[in-house]
């Protein structure tokens, strides 16, 4: 099949304009990939399977991408996969180097999403049958392995550690809903708050309000600082970004695509996992550790690579599996089944012309973010040359409205918001590590669902050990991540003594 | 023929008189409809048959639907909160299995909600087996079950794939009382952990669908992802009329092999169970009758016309509309038969 032959001006045209509105939702704190292409579900059904893929395709990958602006600009996580692209991305953006961590993150960005692609389309069935043999038990391990980050993220570890619990308990608020296999049953939820609180605080909300509203309460209570001029943030031709920051990155891009690939086809772990991680191993596996949570580029290209290579590692138990891999790719099945098209182990083989279209759609959506992205950051950078006291009321708003819209209209997201936005400002106050905090909150909910369901399935903790040469690897991962972090921070404190 | 004056206002007027039923009730209507489903997912079957149910109505209304995924729980909330009629809710049986099942949280819909209209079937609510594995029939698996042996069940708890669970046990009860026990639950969450827990073998009999995992049984025997159906619960009259290719590579005779009464699970000794899994809209108390009644109407023309019908079909539904009043009674009684079952089981 001439696979020239799909690419109609109409195809492409779509695929640009699903780029361009993804990177509009995802660079909106609350808005997400997800809710671009729930809202543009149903105009698949006048375009055909080919063209609708193609548009929410180009939301996708443009939505994943989108969530890096406000990110590195704001400190705001877009999206939850760009939560780790807060903790050296925003640092570097405040050096004055915004223009810089940006491109850094777009170009990171690419190699992820295209790396995932290669594997997609050479490997999808391979990758498929792979991810199968992770189980509840795997699962565990790789969200644990995920959690260690909490203690090398923290600048006081004890303080980080807690943190971190704390996070984990505030997620385990609500129902152990019986769609994930529980028993249905309220849990730490205060009497008489048991309509409001029976799903628990919603992430993105949680979210927005941390990093969000957290420090503009913060800024307030300070009085508003001066805006930065365009020269002060280096917007311009004397601080062009160089390509030698990418020097010596390539063990970093590879792993880091590869992890965000592979997380990706791990269905439900998802894509602030796949971030986490990838910012977890290649801090691990540092040369420069301690850079790490300062303006590190090499944690931005971490991040940045491993969740855009969400983007196809989530397609591959979509498409070999039938599966989805995270929250958007079950959108996908969704423009599948209104066209009547049946996605499961024989979808390849049996519409290679589809096939073919979504690998096209997603190189030329990866494409044409990076023109998109790389040639509009000067404009997209401006954004901290305005004035605190215009920005930051505009930021609230869009927080509001994000927080509204996530769940479809529950008011209860947006008091979620307030809720935790003062509990982030007074949780800085008190010296509470805000990072290891969300982490624990994100990464909570799964870790308690596969810790449960791998003593009900297999029953006993030995199981963690013994189930598999997978397990094994993921302890010793762990056990290097806790053991670097300690080293690390003995050797952090030596250092500040000495000084 | 010469068209006069008089003429045309008599045709005008006639036409406005003929119009007038849904013109009043449109006045009613508000101009923006939230419908609300049962489920948080797109990619899932209630999502798909409300976009149908959904573009169809709002094209026949003259008024905007927006479908949205918000999940039972939040779903009963909107509708409780809305009696102006701006929200309408889309779900299935499980809205009152889960509360038959006692799942926390799930009051009785029959009694603080009013039943709105049917509107299609899925008859695809299957179980299945690994291709490897020792059970070809339903018979097998409660034979296995009445000689001691232990038969693990995937299941999502609370609703139409924990209703087939009941059954088996029940069945099995019939047959052999006490045997019943053998029939164990592994209770997981979406498809995508039934199937898991069957390729890590700690299931040997998953709850699937048809439309997600009729391609699974194609795949060659020595597959380690290869399953075969042993049991669908559709009622065969309903197989019966989804399209004769069926689904996939699988035709509608080789589905009703594995559906009552080719397949057997009793319900009392004589009578197989069977279950439809169906589609229907749920009202606020106090919404306007006269809303209901324009919404009823409208179904009633959009099932007259007859296009709805292709695009559900095409989607392997089988349409079924029936006004509220009939499907009021019709899912009441439904409600009462398997209440009775998950009873007798609560007992023992």
């Amino acid at each position: 099949m001439d696979i020239f032959s799909l690419i109609s001006p109409l195809f492409v045209a779509l695929i640009v304009s699903g780029t361009f509105v993804g990177i509009i939702f995802g660079a909106i704190p609350g808005m997400t990939a997800t809710m671009a292409v729930a809202v543009c579900l149903p105009l698949t059904y006048s375009l055909g399977l080919e063209n609708g893929l193609a548009l929410l395709l180009g939301l996708y990958v443009g939505g994943i991408s989108g969530g890096t602006v406000p990110a590195v600009l704001l400190g705001i996580p877009g999206t939850p996969s760009s939560i780790a692209t807060c903790f050296d991305a925003y640092p570097m953006a405040q050096r004055g180097e915004g223009e810089k961590a940006l491109r850094i993150s777009i170009i990171a960005s690419l190699v992820g999403g295209l790396f995932s692609l290669i594997a997609l389309y050479f490997f999808a069935p391979a990758l498929a049958d792979f991810a199968i043999r992770f189980s509840y038990v795997e699962k565990f391990l790789i969200i644990f392995f995920a959690l260690t980050v909490m203690a090398a993220l923290s600048s006081n570890m004890l303080l980080g550690i807690f943190s971190g619990f704390l996070g984990i308990f505030i997620s385990l608020i609500g129902v152990y809903d019986v769609t994930d296999g529980g028993n249905g049953h309220y849990r730490l939820i205060p009497p008489g708050t048991e309509y409001w609180l029976d799903s628990g605080f919603s992430l993105l909300p949680v979210l927005i309000a941390l990093f969000g509203l957290a420090a503009i309460l913060e800024e307030a209570e300070k009085g508003m600082p001066r805006a930065k001029t365009a020269s002060e943030i280096k917007v311009g031709a004397q601080s062009r970004f160089s390509f030698s920051v990418l020097k010596g990155q390539g063990r970093n891009l590879f792993q880091s695509s590869a992890i965000g690939t592979f997380i990706g086809i791990l269905p439900g772990v998802g894509g602030s996992a796949a971030s986490i991680l990838s910012y977890t191993a290649a801090k691990t596996t540092s040369k420069h550790p301690e850079e790490y949570g300062k303006g590190s580029a090499e944690g931005i290209i971490a991040t940045e690579a491993g969740n855009n290579a969400l983007t196809g590692g989530a397609l591959v138990p979509l498409l070999s599996l039938g599966i989805p891999g995270d929250s958007t790719t079950a959108l996908l099945i969704g423009a599948f089944a209104l066209q009547g098209v049946q996605v499961g182990p024989l979808f390849i083989g049996n519409n290679p012309e589809t096939w073919n279209a979504m690998i096209v759609a997603m190189i030329i959506a990866n494409v044409a973010m990076f023109i998109m992205m790389y040639f509009a950051i000067r404009w997209f950078a401006m954004v901290v040359t305005v004035p605190k006291y215009i920005l930051y009321p505009v930021i609230l708003m869009m927080c509001v409205i994000g927080a509204y819209t996530i769940n479809y209209g529950i008011m209860f997201d947006v008091w979620t918001l307030l809720i935790f936005g003062i509990f982030g400002w007074l949780a800085i106050k008190i010296r509470l590590e805000i990072a290891p905090f969300i982490i624990g909150f994100i990464l909570g909910p799964s870790a308690e669902i596969y810790f449960v369901k791998s003593l009900e399935s297999f029953g006993d903790l030995t199981i963690f050990f013994t189930k598999s040469w997978i397990a094994v690897v993921l302890w010793v991962l762990i056990v290097a991540s806790v053991v670097g972090s300690i080293l690390m921070a003995r050797r952090s404190k030596a250092m500040a003594e000495k000084i | 023929m010469k068209l006069t004056r008089r003429m045309i206002v008599v045709a005008i007027g006639a036409m406005a008189i003929a119009a007038q039923p849904l013109a009043a009730a449109a006045q009613n209507l508000p101009n923006n409809i939230r419908m609300v489903i049962g489920s948080t997912s797109t990619g899932g079957d209630t999502y798909q048959n409300a976009s149908i149910v959904a573009e169809a109505l709002s094209e026949q209304l003259g008024v905007n639907i927006k479908v949205d995924p918000v999940g039972t729980s939040e779903g009963l909330k909107a509708l409780a909160r809305d009696t102006r009629g701006n929200t309408i809710m889309l779900h299935h049986d499980q809205i009152y299995l889960s509360h038959l099942y006692g799942v926390p949280g799930n009051d009785d819909p029959f009694e603080n909600f009013i039943i709105g209209p049917t509107v299609a079937i899925n008859p695809g609510d299957s179980f299945l087996v690994p291709a490897d594995s020792p059970y070809q029939t339903m018979e097998d698996i409660l034979d296995a079950a009445e000689a001691g042996t232990q038969v693990r069940v995937a299941i999502q708890p609370g609703g139409v794939s924990e209703i087939g669970f009941t059954a088996m046990k029940n069945a099995a009860r019939v047959r052999s009382p006490g045997s019943e026990a053998n029939i164990v639950a592994v209770n997981t969450g979406s498809q995508a952990d039934k199937n898991q827990a069957m390729w890590d073998g700690l299931a040997d009999v998953i709850n699937g669908s048809i439309q997600a995992n009729e391609q699974f049984t194609q795949l060659g025997a020595d597959d380690p992802k290869a399953m075969r159906f042993v049991w669908i619960t559709a009622r065969p009259q309903t197989l019966e009329q989804a399209p004769e290719a069926g689904m996939g590579d699988t035709t509608r005779e080789e589905f009703l092999q594995y559906a009552s009464p080719a397949t057997s699970v009793t319900l009392d000794g004589t009578d197989d169970f069977a279950f439809d899994k169906e589609f229907f809209l749920l009202y606020n108390e106090e919404m306007d009758p006269a809303i209901m009644d324009a919404i009823d109407t409208a179904l009633e023309k959009i099932y007259a016309e007859g296009e709805i019908q292709q695009r559900q079909s095409e989607a392997f539904f089988i349409p079924n509309f029936q006004p509220r009043d009939e499907a009021l009674e019709h899912l009441s009684d439904k409600r009462d038969t398997v209440a009775g079952i998950i009873e007798q089981l609560k007992v023992e």
